[in-house]
């Protein structure tokens, strides 16, 4: 009788950390700065908890933790240095920015953060390309993903040639 | 009482001690310059990666068996810090041969030697090599890549292997042309 209880606690333990991290950081955070300060909506992707969870199946776990939020229309040009700081408050502990791209326009701005997460490199990308500002979180693993990818490509290499 | 200030005041020195140590491998803060050339830049790309991160980076580089390619993943582990900038203008020579040796300046200290000095007559354009040697070893490598309408900046520490420096264009944002640049008259 007490598996029921149990084993729905497990399933119900990472959503119920996710709701009670809600917007003090990590990629929500990032992504409710963002709304509050340029008072644009965030479009929802559906499914992308499913999307994510294949991802890391498909890729035997080079790949998960996928989230992606899309800002449409985005009211721009943005200051580089603003935006900048929005993120670097809002992310979190740990993360690290590598990468900071600002075009004097305004219309187009990447940043790119990362942390260690284990095995995982944890990578979040905000990029506004235009009036498009995207927000995504990944969590890769290197070493995963390069055999992944040696192996998708010596599968290439055995098929045969295709006839015309 | 008094024991507890002097333990803090002892911690203190430690502390700064330490930091002092360890701030020589540590990656630098943008000079004031950087800030005015960013204001000018039509684009720009800042990349700046710390010893863990490096290290951590290492392991997205392609497995290659070969001996070269290992070497360099083994290089890139061990560095202490890569810092690089570039700068597209819209204009020719949106900076000025002031500039640059400001930026020069940064590296005339008895640690870092000019290695390449390399001019064009007449606009403040050309490429300038200093190297931080640490008992005969390399410890570190600047590179001011002056162009046109590009202005580029890299800044590597740790102990670098010259055999493999060209192979660090390319990886981590470094711009391929100067490491290119970099590792001829390096080599040479």
């Amino acid at each position: 009788m007490l598996l029921l209880p149990a084993g729905l606690a497990a399933v119900m333990a990472p959503a119920i950390v996710l709701a009670a991290s809600g917007g003090g950081g990590g990629f929500d955070g990032v992504v409710h700065g963002i709304e509050s300060r340029y008072h644009a909506r965030a479009t929802k992707i559906p499914f992308m908890g499913l999307i994510s969870a294949l991802a890391g199946v498909s890729t035997h776990g080079g790949v998960h933790n996928l989230h992606l939020a899309e800002f449409e229309n985005f009211s721009g040009p943005i200051d580089g240095e603003e935006l900048n700081t929005i993120v670097t408050q809002h992310i979190g502990e740990g993360w690290q920015r590598i990468v900071r791209e600002t075009s004097r326009s305004g219309t187009d701005q990447s940043l790119i953060f990362v942390r260690p997460e284990g095995n995982h490199l944890g990578m979040m990308v905000v990029d506004l390309d235009g009036h498009d500002l995207n927000v995504i979180q990944i969590s890769v693993n290197p070493d995963q993903l390069s055999e992944q990818i040696k192996e998708h490509r010596s599968h290439h290499r055995d098929d045969p040639p295709a006839e015309d | 009482m008094k024991r507890m200030v002097f333990l803090a005041a002892i911690a203190a020195l430690f502390l700064t001690g330490a930091g002092a140590a360890s701030a020589q491998d540590q990656l630098p803060a943008p000079s004031p310059i950087e800030k005015q050339l960013a204001a000018r830049a039509e684009h720009v790309t800042e990349v700046t990666l710390d010893k863990n991160m490096l290290a951590f980076a290492a392991k997205f580089m392609d497995k290659d068996n070969d001996k070269e390619g290992q070497a360099a993943r083994q290089m890139i582990q061990n560095l202490n810090g890569v810092y690089v900038r570039e700068y597209e203008f819209d204009k020719e020579h949106a900076y000025t041969e002031d500039d640059l040796e400001g930026l020069r300046k940064y590296f005339e200290s008895s640690e870092w030697s000019p290695m390449v000095k390399e001019r064009s007559k007449g606009h403040a354009e050309g490429t300038d090599v200093f190297i931080k040697l640490v008992d005969g070893k390399m410890q570190g490598l600047f590179v001011l890549d002056a162009e046109e309408k590009e202005l580029s900046l890299v800044l590597i520490l740790g102990p670098i292997d010259v055999d493999n420096l060209g192979k660090l264009g390319g990886n981590f944002g470094i711009p391929k042309d100067a490491m290119k640049k970099a590792e001829k008259k390096v080599v040479k």
